[in-house]
């Protein structure tokens, strides 16, 4: 089939804007947080990454939302963003900052899973809340039980990623 | 650039000079030769001017071999740490199959099984092409029950099942409740815990520091390394005053290895075994002046499948059926090769026949030998599936049906009266036709499983360097070692070889006289 023209040019920018986006993405996204940013509202994407673009153009002004606002139009199932936020930001967002995990401290330390198990509670209840999960329950498994820690899938300051898949064909989509 | 910085700050160049100095003046006096990067190694270090930390005995690895030692150093009195460089313990312990094998075990016995450990080591010596060396095979055979009882008793890990493996001559293999290793590593990694070791992951043995006598004195590590990312990490350096015990595991997924000692094993193989599988540490060993031995016998798992990835679901499926059903060639529509047999005579058929093989029972042998969540797991994911009749087995692998309902039949016979004219497969007892449907088949591919090589170690489990005297403060076990298994490792065998051998060298490590 033809293309239309139109279409075409779309293509080009969508790839374009695609390699701007890693670009952008690679330079800033990951970066470690300065410990004065964190004072900075979760839906204030200036106030860490200065003048880079995160949203796409048409994306409403973020500036005073909390999670809650996010969640009126990215759901489970309607432009996800499940994996698409690094987890420190979704913390940001429900007003969880950095001291609240690290402490006051000018030397952040990684943190173990107790400090996750402390707000989010016992993993027995996540187990069952995951038992549905297809091809089998990310959170629990024959080797590490229940305790595997959390970290090692749901980075904080890295993309999340799907710690089985080194050994396992389980398609994870990791928060 | 960053890593030099830190040296610089932690070594004493002075220490520096003065050693070098030494070890160039010791190789002048003997023959007067330019001084090989080893020797000088050998002759001693740089000593660091502050060790970071001090214990009487560094374990490298968190698997059955480490655990082990580090629980019975502690328990002879030793002050111990385990490091590990993965952000989780376990090795390939914790994805290892569960399955332990000892000769003389109640387990047998209720099962009516004779065995002895004459028999066990016969079979070892036999699979291993005689390469073994035998005072450690023996160590292993003999040891195995009594092993097999403390991680019982003691540890506190529970078997339920006895397994038959290819290349023994009985069944000999106990299964743990959860076909897993974890069953038995996490309860030793509790007990180690329990007993007041430190446990530090993300922690790498980069360099084995010795003194000017070639004794083992410490090591160089990076902590908070993030495995694979050799960039991350902060150097420190940790005095062992008795001893260092290596238990760092197998070097399966470490390609440019590997392919060093068996240039056929690229990355056509997939492997079996958890990253962090490589041989950096066994090296760092070597350039300490440990010798190595039979690096190149390199195991592939005949029951591995490619259609999932690493170990899977379909090695619990294989195994416990060989015997009772029937691997085929798809291409020819028979069978091919004894399904008993060891490891390497069943991955060399295999691999001759160039694609992909059959392995299928039917519904007597299936739900009797296969731990039915792991079936359920593989058929899941497409790795195991299942067949109302023969004619549609035959379809779906492209098996010219005739010749395959024959070959089904020929087996059929074969079992009825107990013996495999074709290619003296054990039939057991208990093993019936393969007649009742449905059938279930997976297909089988070898993957790359265990390293069979590695360092020289003597009965106590003390390295043995390239001048055939021991090298003091370093003592190894486990997947790391050569020479228990020579030429092939039979199931089950490696964890009895890494709770005898890992014991061993926990006590003799705790044993040793402090040197500072
Ligand atoms: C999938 C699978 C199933 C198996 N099933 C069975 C079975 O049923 N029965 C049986 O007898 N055998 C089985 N084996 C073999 C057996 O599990 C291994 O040989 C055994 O676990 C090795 O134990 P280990 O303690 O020597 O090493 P491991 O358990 O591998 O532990 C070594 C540890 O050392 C760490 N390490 C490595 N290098 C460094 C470094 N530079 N610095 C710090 N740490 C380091 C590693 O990260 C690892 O955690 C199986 C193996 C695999 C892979």
């Amino acid at each position: 089939m033809k293309k239309h023209p139109y279409q075409k040019m779309t293509k080009t920018l969508a790839v374009l804007f695609s390699i701007t986006m890693v670009f952008i993405l690679s330079q800033t996204l990951w970066a470690a947080p300065k410990l004065e940013q964190s004072k900075a509202k979760g839906g204030d994407c200036a106030a860490c990454h200065v003048k880079a673009k995160m949203l796409p153009d048409k994306h409403a002004d973020t500036k005073a939302m909390n999670w809650e606002a996010c969640k009126t139009c990215h759901t489970k199932d309607n432009l996800s963003l499940i994996g698409k936020l690094p987890g420190s930001h979704r913390h940001q967002l429900a007003e969880v900052n950095c001291v609240k995990c690290h402490g006051k401290t000018k030397k952040p330390e990684a943190l173990t899973m107790e400090q996750c198990v402390a707000c989010h509670g016992s993993t027995a209840k996540l187990v069952e809340k995951t038992k549905d999960v297809k091809p089998t329950n990310p959170h629990t498994s024959p080797h590490y039980g229940s305790e595997l820690d959390c970290n090692l899938c749901h980075h904080q300051h890295a993309k999340s990623e799907n710690y089985c898949a080194q050994c396992h064909k389980f398609d994870f989509k990791t928060p | 650039m960053k890593k030099d910085d830190i040296k610089e700050k932690t070594l004493s160049r002075r220490n520096f000079l003065k050693t070098t100095g030494a070890a160039a003046a010791a190789a002048m006096a003997v023959g007067g030769l330019a001084i090989p990067a080893k020797n000088a190694q050998a002759a001693g270090d740089a000593l660091p001017k502050k060790w970071d930390e001090t214990y009487d005995v560094v374990v490298i690895g968190s698997g059955f071999a480490g655990l082990a030692a580090a629980i019975e150093a502690k328990n002879a009195g030793a002050n111990v740490v385990v490091l590990d460089k993965m952000p989780v313990h376990g090795g390939n312990s914790i994805i290892n199959g569960g399955d332990f094998s000892a000769p003389g075990t109640k387990m047998q016995e209720a099962n009516g099984v004779k065995d002895s450990a004459e028999v066990m080591l016969k079979d070892m010596l036999r699979a291993g092409l005689y390469l073994n060396h035998p005072e450690n095979a023996k160590m292993v055979a003999y040891g195995a029950k009594d092993a097999f009882e403390w991680s019982e008793s003691y540890i506190g890990a529970r078997y339920t099942k006895l397994n038959f493996h290819g290349g023994h001559s009985v069944k000999r293999t106990h299964g743990t409740i959860t076909a897993s290793g974890s069953e038995l590593v996490n309860k030793m990694y509790a007990k180690t815990k329990d007993l007041g070791v430190k446990i530090q992951l993300r922690t790498k043995l980069v360099k084995f520091i010795s003194n000017k006598e070639g004794r083992i004195v410490g090591l160089e590590v990076r902590k908070d390394y993030k495995f694979p990312d050799e960039s991350t990490g902060k150097t420190a350096f940790i005095k062992a005053k008795k001893a260092v015990v290596l238990s760092s595991g197998g070097f399966s997924q470490d390609l440019r290895l590997r392919q060093i000692q068996d240039p056929r094993l690229t990355d056509k193989f997939g492997s079996t075994n958890q990253p962090g599988a490589t041989g950096e540490a066994l090296m760092a060993a070597c350039i300490a002046g440990a010798m190595d031995v039979q690096m190149d016998w390199i195991q592939l798992g005949p029951w591995t499948s490619p259609d999932e990835k690493g170990f899977g679901y379909v090695p619990l499926f294989c195994e416990p059926l060989v015997g009772y059903g029937l691997m085929i060639n798809p291409k020819t529509g028979k069978r091919f090769f004894k399904e008993t047999g060891n490891r390497k005579e069943r991955a060399d058929a295999i691999i001759a026949v160039g694609e992909p093989v059959l392995i299928m029972g039917d519904s007597y042998a299936v739900p009797k030998q296969v731990v039915p969540e792991k079936l359920q797991k593989g058929m899941e994911i497409g790795a195991i599936k299942k067949f109302d009749t023969l004619e549609d087995v035959a379809k779906n692998y492209n098996i010219p049906v005739d010749v395959f309902l024959k070959e089904v039949a020929r087996w059929n016979s074969f079992v009825e009266k107990k013996k495999d004219d074709d290619f003296g497969c054990m039939i057991f007892p208990d093993t019936k036709p393969t007649v009742v449907a449905p059938f279930y088949v997976a297909r089988l591919w070898p993957k790359v499983h265990h390293t069979m090589g590695g360092l020289v170690i003597d009965k106590n489990a003390q390295v043995i360097g390239f001048d055939f005297k021991p090298v003091k403060g370093l003592y190894a076990a486990g997947e790391v070692t050569g020479g228990v298994h020579g030429a092939v490792r039979l199931g089950g065998v490696a964890m009895a070889d890494c709770l005898v051998f890992g014991r061993v060298a926990g006590k003799n490590a705790a044993d040793e006289k402090a040197w500072g």
